[in-house]
């Protein structure tokens, strides 16, 4: 979990964008969007992909997006549950 | 119609950012392309927003942001833009994103940057400004279409505040496709000597000039726009000269009144030879001057020109590196007249005259 959950850090600094910040700087168990990493819903699309292109997972329902993408380890979380 | 410049946002391959070209400041190249020299963003863009942007959206809104500043204006009355070529950092990231991954798992951002008009537009979202945004994608002439409609909106109400722009960007996939076409110089190893190396082809270059016009007089001003007009694929030498004799006569000017003309001379030997007519002809006598060396062949270089040509106006001062022959800039410098065409098919021409 853990070494996924660093591998998501990386990522999600490359696709958003984020070139201020390093993978440590991202806490796995804080919100990733509105008060934690401030993330928006362009944000949220770009990690809908990421899920897709990266991890084969498509997500069916958009209104699931909120529990898997609430923190770093709930993705993971949700990935290591979806993978084939 | 006249267009006085309070304010000026330049980002160029010059060090433009202090608004006025230094002669010692002039940077030198080698190869065929000029990439511009881009400020601090941290200063106008803050991280959230910055990050999610292209270097051309980048390279606007701070120039923006520096113009608006240095006007004292905090909302403009209108945003007018041109640009030819857009926003094409992001437009070839999608489009190569569309090809790379089979039409699948495409992205929001670069696709909603990808439009002409989204420096323009992004420009107003983050001023909240809800007023005139227009952006003309016109080829060579994109920024005097923007021009065009400043002046004639400060015709109609002098005393708003506009926000005018000609910006353009130079990618690697943009570069390397009009190299193939020829557009620039294999061998040029000094941008400054761009008209030492005969031959076909230019260099490339971009750039974001942005002006805050006004039709009001302030002693603040640089300068002020007091014409454009363009012309069409011209068939004879004498319609081009008649061309700019009438477009000066409608301003009550002839050319004993203009003290320094700049063309927009690129090295590319298969169409400077009109420019060079002119100077031992219509223009015989006159100091001319070019600058497509310090900036690059680009849609919207007419800006940078008109930049410069607002400085030397403000300052009374013209940096010899752009002067093509001997012939005195006489002073004070009243009226300056831009002559520029892109392959003998857009021809323009612009007068900024002293305030």
């Amino acid at each position: 979990m853990e070494e996924l959950i660093q591998k998501l850090k990386e990522e999600i600094i490359e696709v958003l964008n984020l070139e201020e910040m390093e993978p440590g700087d991202i806490d796995p168990d804080a919100p990733l969007f509105g008060e934690g990493l401030g993330l928006d819903s362009i944000d949220a699309l770009e990690l809908i992909v990421l899920l897709e292109k990266n991890y084969g997972i498509k997500i069916e329902d958009p209104k699931d997006g909120r529990k898997i993408f609430f923190t770093l380890r709930t993705m993971a979380e949700y990935i290591t549950e979806h993978q084939k | 119609m006249e267009a006085y410049i309070r304010g000026i946002g330049n980002i160029s391959p010059q060090h433009s950012w202090g608004n006025v070209i230094l002669a010692e400041d002039i940077v030198s190249y080698e190869g065929n392309r000029l990439n511009c020299i881009e400020p601090d963003y941290k200063e106008y863009i803050k991280p959230i927003q910055r990050r999610r942007m292209g270097r051309i959206l980048k390279m606007g809104v701070s120039a923006a942001g520096k113009c608006l500043r240095d006007a004292g204006v905090d909302m403009p009355d209108a945003i007018i833009m041109g640009t030819g070529l857009g926003m094409q950092g992001d437009t070839e990231k999608f489009l190569k994103a569309i090809l790379d991954n089979d039409e699948k798992f495409l992205t929001p951002t670069s696709f909603i940057q990808s439009t002409h008009n989204t420096v323009g537009a992004h420009i107003a979202v983050m001023l909240k400004c809800n007023k005139y945004n227009f952006t003309y994608v016109n080829d060579n002439l994109s920024f005097e279409g923007a021009l065009l409609d400043s002046m004639i909106r400060l015709s109609d109400d002098p005393s708003e505040k506009i926000l005018l722009a000609g910006i353009d960007e130079m990618t690697d996939s943009y570069f390397c496709i009009t190299k193939n076409a020829g557009f620039w110089k294999e061998d040029i190893s000094d941008n400054l000597g761009l008209l030492k190396h005969a031959g076909p082809g230019s260099i490339a270059g971009e750039g974001a000039s942005f002006f805050i016009v006004t039709g009001e007089t302030h002693p603040d001003n640089y300068a002020r726009f007091a014409g454009i007009d363009t012309f069409y694929k011209p068939e004879s030498d004498k319609e081009i000269d008649d061309f700019i004799i009438a477009f000066l006569a409608k301003r009550s000017l002839s050319l004993d009144d203009i003290d320094l003309i700049i063309t927009g001379i690129n090295g590319d030997s298969r169409w400077d030879s009109g420019y060079f007519r002119l100077q031992d002809t219509l223009f015989n006598g006159k100091p001319l001057a070019y600058y497509k060396h310090l900036c690059g062949e680009y849609y919207t270089s007419s800006s940078f020109a008109s930049w410069l040509a607002a400085g030397i106006l403000k300052t009374q001062s013209c940096p010899e590196t752009i002067l093509l022959n001997n012939n005195e800039v006489n002073k004070p410098i009243r009226n300056i007249l831009i002559y520029n065409y892109l392959r003998n098919t857009n021809h323009a021409l612009i007068l900024l005259s002293v305030c």
